[in-house]
């Protein structure tokens, strides 16, 4: 798994790329977390994710957590259908804000 | 993209008996794409929809996580062995290791909440297999999982 990092408009957008996993999520929180600090409003693209697993949305929750506890805003897009079905299996779907593309994102 | 990308899913198992195969690999999560590749061909093979496969796989990586971080404490140089069986109306998968003993508490039903950061995993392998069994013996985990084909009598 591979992150890398812009700004625009105001928020940071995270780009991940390839399996978040049991040896790869600590290093998709730490990334996170620390651009939850410097930016306001956070948006993951997810459009190249093709794996997650339970510690990858545990990793989310806590960031989504972080956020909430800090008043910022995190935003997630670009979830194919195997993220979405653990999201699902996982009941979390609700809990945080999906939009399909970036446009949407960055407008959310 | 995912783990179904290129794998050409069968619409009934070949009827030429079971299918077997046994791994063994260190504990180290390196290894978990390795384990998800085969196992999602394997799924695939045994005439599982892409869906399925996805789900499949998920659960045989959920369960060898659980193995790595409870049963191993995240020491990646123990020994996990996994069998996978391909019966006539299921996929059997047996996990053995010999770690630390796991809370049979952890396998039964447990609420989930929003909050939760823990026992997502095994959540997720009880929405998705139709068996779960996880026994202690001699020093060893042993836990099983079963998958019945859509229709299989077994299913419960």
């Amino acid at each position: 798994m591979t992150t890398a990092t812009r700004e625009q408009t105001g928020s940071t957008i995270v780009d991940v790329t390839g399996d978040i996993d049991m040896g790869t999520s600590p290093g998709l929180r730490k990334t996170l977390l620390e651009s939850l600090k410097r930016s306001p409003r956070l948006v993951v693209n997810m459009r190249d994710v093709r794996y997650v697993d339970s510690s990858g949305i545990a990793s989310l929750v806590e960031v989504l957590k972080e956020a909430r506890n800090t008043q910022k805003k995190l935003i997630l897009f670009g979830l194919n259908k195997a993220v979405q079905e653990v999201l699902q299996l996982t009941r979390l779907t609700r809990i945080f804000e999906i939009r399909e593309t970036e446009e949407e994102a960055l407008q959310a | 993209m995912s783990y179904d990308q290129g794998i050409e899913v069968r619409e009934t198992p070949p009827a030429s008996g079971p299918l077997s195969f046994r791994m063994k690999i260190t504990s180290d999560p390196r290894l978990l794409p390795v384990v998800r590749s085969t196992v999602a061909e394997f799924a695939a093979i045994w005439g599982f929809e892409a869906e399925q496969c996805r789900k499949i796989t998920l659960a045989v990586d959920e369960a060898l996580s659980n193995v790595m971080r409870h049963a191993y404490k995240n020491r990646s140089d123990r020994e996990i062995e996994l069998n996978c069986q391909a019966n006539a109306d299921c996929l059997e998968f047996s996990f053995v290791d010999h770690g630390e003993s796991a809370d049979p508490a952890r396998f039964c039903s447990q609420p989930l909440d929003d909050a939760s950061l823990s026992g997502r995993g095994t959540h997720l392998i009880r929405q998705i297999m139709d068996e779960v069994c996880y026994q202690r013996q001699f020093g060893r985990n042993r836990l099983s999982l079963r998958k019945y084909l859509p229709g299989a009598k077994g299913k419960g």
